[in-house]
């Protein structure tokens, strides 16, 4: 477990290797912001990492503090929000 | 792999968010009575690497990226249900706080990444052992095998349903399937999925090792109540 945790914090301190590798690369497969010159209606313009990034960080090196930063953000909150949902089921089930 | 907003009309999202409530409604169940408390920080460490894993993406020749989801290893760890849960929270919060895949779509992502996947690469998994006679040799290389299938057809499944959309959502995502099904699956018959075997192989060859215990907590399946 302690392994598990200190390799978790390992690919967040190496995850700018995710965006600097693929630097000159489209965007994940299915994940276009457009095709063309077709654009998508966007929904949700309020996400506050944006492109796991800090607005407006577009260099390499701010992005890819960036991504460090949302790295961290991510696994902070799904950690507490599975750990915090399972604990819930799991108290219900005693009441 | 994660739609964006924009891509899928209402009949669609509307379709797989009912399967993703359902299904995600169907594994709280399992997990409020079967998963013990030792495996709660568990699963939360394993939704977590999900996400990470998600966060490295690996160049495709044609000039786009692919990367792994880690759905099939976290079912063979814990069970599919396990994986359902764990994945799509995942996918919520990439959706929430990072703009990655859409919010009409999160059903449909959610049934790519949450459901097919762990699904079938548990199913995949199960077969090879059982052809096997659970010889414990075999487990690496099921465990690869399951999430490279399982990753693909995750990859099939959303090809199938952007190449849907000309069909009955004109406005929507403009291809058909012929050309969103081959795009999708190219990369991850080539990229993706050799990435997902080899990090399946090698944790579980390591847990089988140094950590044989994780191979045997309680697991959510469906056979067992």
């Amino acid at each position: 477990m302690k392994r598990a945790i200190l390799l978790l914090i390992l690919f967040i301190i190496i995850s700018p290797l995710g965006i600097l590798l693929v630097w000159n690369y489209g965007p994940a497969y299915a994940e276009w912001d457009h095709i063309g010159s077709w654009y998508p209606h966007h929904f949700w313009n309020l996400a506050p990492l944006q492109d796991y990034d800090v607005p407006g960080w577009d260099s390499p090196l701010l992005a890819s503090v960036g991504y460090i930063i949302s790295a961290l953000v991510g696994v902070a909150i799904i950690i507490s929000i599975t750990y915090g949902l399972m604990r819930l089921i799991k108290n219900d089930r005693l009441h | 792999m994660h739609i964006p907003d924009g891509y899928l009309g209402p009949t669609t999202c509307i379709i797989f968010y009912l399967i993703a409530i359902f299904a995600l409604y169907l594994s709280f169940k399992k997990a409020s009575r079967k998963l013990e408390a030792k495996e709660i920080p568990i699963i939360s460490l394993l939704s977590a690497f999900s996400f990470i894993s998600m966060m490295f993406n690996w160049p495709v020749p044609d000039g786009t990226t692919v990367h792994m989801v880690g759905a099939v290893l976290i079912a063979i760890i814990l069970g599919p249900y396990a994986a359902t849960i764990a994945v799509s929270i995942a996918l919520l919060i990439q959706a929430l706080m990072f703009g990655d895949g859409g919010i009409t779509t999160y059903g449909a992502n959610v049934f790519n990444m949450a459901i097919v996947m762990p699904y079938s690469g548990i199913l995949v998994y199960r077969g090879i052992m059982k052809l096997f006679k659970e010889n414990e040799k075999m487990m690496p290389i099921a465990a690869g095998i399951a999430s490279y299938v399982g990753i693909n057809l995750a990859a099939f499944a959303c090809g199938m349903e952007l190449g849907i959309q000309p069909y009955i959502n004109p406005g929507y995502f403009p291809y058909t399937f012929y050309l969103s099904v081959p795009a999708m699956l190219l990369a991850h018959l080539l990229i993706a999925g050799p990435v997902e075997f080899v990090v399946s192989f090698s944790v579980i060859l390591y847990l089988q090792r140094s950590h044989p215990e994780y191979l045997r907590l309680p697991k959510l399946n469906f056979l067992e109540g």
